[in-house]
């Protein structure tokens, strides 16, 4: 590599006015983040309000649902490649035994995102722990006052269990979005950003640009770039919390 | 009267000290046994690559080889995963720490001299190797691996695609299957009698459809770059004709139909799994490399191959070529042993001993002494398919990626572009307008920057 020479802000100037898959590549991820991260809490919260039932056999349920959020990324990637092969994978297997023909998932540039959006899902798992703690940790005495006052299941978990469990959703939400913002694994592995940059993701463009095309002056600039977008992002999520997040103490 | 407390702990104490005599014994007698190399002064070289599984095994082989026929270097050999191999290797210059040398795909060396991570071989050959290398080696061999007049990579390995086609199919289909198309035309006409579909139109079995946009554009009488002119060629009739066909041939057949069926198949297999073995296609476009697969997977496929047939107004003998090259990162510790090993590998010190290292990975060579050797030319005795693509070497017409400090980046724009028509998201001309906008884009850019001295 050469030594770095000074080009002033000309690396930002090419990246916001004249590069597209600069653009796409941050719609792309802005799109997953604000698709993938809520769908990933709610699935969580879901999921931990019925692993919080007192059912026999909880902890193997628990555990089931958990240990695919400790398969490594690469690992689960080239399952995934399979499970949504369009001949033979077990997604439009299913799909054709209800007599639906499923698409071509991750070479059809219509459904390469969403392919990866859904399974992100996969990873719920490790936040589901965390809200799962989150409900334990929320006083009985609340749900006791409230059933004394009359106050229905529904009631309960509207005005009790969620707003006591809105720190930790905050939480999950929070490094759920900066986790958004990095996302690189699956894109790199399964898609390699395709088809037709569908799938380019903001870190995998800068991967590129850095590692692929020794442009390290214009990953840096992107770097930066994302650098600001996530604490500018992060520090909205702060703003709003004081409106929507309660802490019990 | 002893406690029994006190026995236990001294019995478990002798134990503990007699593992311990024992574990230091063993420590010194294979440090002892270790510590005595066979060969006493040997100087190591650091060598990458990025081969896996049984190509690994035919490197390590090769590796050995090199250690067994000489007494001044040793050369340690370490696959490193290609998802990571560029950023390792640019980390390890960086670091001060870097192989001494590596074998890389051809695309990594405008960047990488440009951005001073590779050592001109130049500085390593003599005189008369370097003269010897400029009338021997082939034209292609020579464009891959020179940047702005200096040589930064030595082939170790190349690669041309040619016609892979199967006559059983051929002749299933009523056609002769002793007379292989001779013009893209014939090529088209057959391969609409291999087509097959099921009872809902989807395709079974592809009979013929074009892949790999820079092969064509070849083909058809393009190119990408101007040699003589020294100036990237990219929207012209040529390549928009090549483009054009490649579309034309994907919308014949349904851009969503072809897509299914392709994305259906295991085309990411390095091995046994090519499609083309099972039956999946009649005629495809494919490297070298896969005779030598052929005949580790599947050694009773009955196949043959052939040049791609150019279309009316294309260029016979056409095609693109790619390679595996040595090269040499700047701050290596041992250039002089890297060369050496490149030397022996490559077939520039012994032509005659390093057929046999071609022919172990089923790789072109580049030079025709190499091709001409008694071992290689038992080689092609013996598969007879793999003489299509030693006879492609020499030829004029095949084309290489321009040799631009943006190769990297310009393959990967020409992929979207294929991709862009081969979905049917784009006509030819917008594909190709939006490629030859994007690559100049970025080529005033890196030069307002001065990034391209």
């Amino acid at each position: 590599m050469t030594s770095p020479v000074y080009v002033g802000g000309a690396n930002y100037r090419a990246l916001l006015t004249d590069d597209p898959l600069f653009w796409k590549s941050l719609t792309i991820t802005l799109k997953y983040a604000v698709v993938a991260v809520p769908l990933g809490v709610i699935a969580g919260v879901i999921l931990a309000l019925l692993l919080n039932c007192n059912v026999k056999g909880i902890a193997v349920y628990r555990t089931v649902l958990f240990l695919p959020s400790i398969v490594p990324a690469v690992a689960s990637s080239v399952v995934f490649v399979w499970i949504l092969n369009p001949q033979i994978g077990l997604v439009n297997g299913v799909l054709k035994s209800m007599g639906v023909i499923g698409p071509s998932w991750l070479s059809d540039t219509k459904w390469a995102f969403w392919s990866l959006v859904f399974m992100s899902l996969w990873g719920v798992g490790g936040s589901m722990v965390i809200y799962l703690a989150g409900l334990k940790d929320v006083p009985v005495y609340l749900y006791e006052a409230a059933v004394i006052d009359g106050a229905n299941a529904f009631t309960r978990m509207r005005r009790i269990t969620l707003p006591m469990l809105t720190p930790v959703i905050f939480f999950n939400l929070v490094m759920g979005m900066i986790g958004a913002f990095q996302y690189f694994t699956q894109a790199f592995i399964m898609t390699n950003g395709g088809p037709e940059e569908s799938t380019t993701f903001y870190a995998l463009y800068l991967f590129n640009r850095a590692w692929r095309y020794a442009d390290m002056g214009y990953a840096s600039a992107m770097a930066w770039i994302l650098f600001f977008v996530v604490v500018v992002i992060t520090a909205l999520l702060f703003r709003t919390q004081k409106k929507w997040v309660h802490y019990g103490g | 009267m002893k406690s029994p407390s006190i026995d236990g702990v001294k019995t478990w104490a002798g134990r503990g000290l007699s593992l311990f005599g024992l574990l230091f014994l063993l420590f010194f007698w294979t440090g002892a046994s270790f510590s005595q190399p066979p060969h006493h002064v040997r100087t190591k070289v650091r060598f990458w690559h990025m081969w896996t599984a049984e190509w690994k095994d035919v490197v390590d082989k090769i590796v050995k080889r090199y250690n067994d026929s000489q007494d001044v270097y040793e050369v340690e050999a370490l696959s490193v995963p290609s998802a990571g191999a560029d950023s390792k290797f640019i980390l390890g210059v960086l670091g001060g720490d870097p192989p001494d040398v590596m074998a890389q795909w051809n695309p990594i060396i405008p960047p990488w001299a440009e951005g001073h991570l590779l050592r001109p071989l130049d500085e390593l050959m003599t005189p008369a190797e370097k003269a010897d290398f400029d009338r021997q080696a082939y034209p292609v061999v020579k464009k891959m691996g020179t940047y702005k007049g200096k040589l930064y990579g030595m082939s170790i390995g190349m690669n041309m695609f040619g016609l892979y086609y199967l006559p059983d199919h051929l002749k299933e289909a009523g056609l002769d299957p002793s007379k292989p198309p001779q013009t893209l035309e014939e090529l088209d006409a057959m391969g609409k009698k291999l087509d097959k579909f099921d009872a809902n139109g989807n395709l079974t079995r592809l009979g013929w459809l074009p892949t790999n946009y820079m092969i064509f554009a070849a083909v058809f009488g393009g190119g990408f770059y101007d040699w003589n002119g020294e100036r990237l060629t990219m929207d012209t009739p040529e390549n928009l004709r090549a483009l054009q066909y490649i579309s034309d041939s994907n919308k014949a057949l349904g851009f969503g139909n072809v897509q299914r069926f392709n994305s259906g198949l295991d085309t990411q297999s390095s091995a046994g799994g090519w499609p083309f073995i099972g039956g999946a296609y009649s005629f495809i476009v494919d490297g070298a490399w896969r005779v030598e697969q052929i005949a580790k997977y599947a050694p009773q496929l009955h196949y043959e191959t052939c040049p791609i047939p150019p279309p009316k107004g294309g260029k016979p003998l056409a095609g693109f070529s790619s390679g595996n090259f040595m090269v040499v990162p700047t701050s290596a510790k041992e250039p002089k042993g890297a060369w050496d090993f490149i030397k022996f590998w490559s077939g520039l010190e012994n032509p005659n001993v390093a057929a046999e290292f071609y022919t172990w990975g089923g790789w072109l060579p580049l030079t025709p002494a190499i091709a001409q050797s008694p071992i290689y030319q038992a080689y092609l005795h013996k598969f007879p398919q793999f003489k299509t693509f030693v006879d492609l070497m020499p030829s004029e017409n095949e084309t290489v990626l321009p040799p631009v400090p943006f190769q990297t980046f310009f393959n990967d724009h020409i992929g979207t572009t294929e991709e862009s028509v081969t979905h049917g998201t784009l006509t030819a001309t917008q594909a190709l307008r939006g490629f030859a906008k994007t690559v100049n884009a970025e080529a005033n850019r890196r030069k307002e920057l001065g990034y391209d001295r």
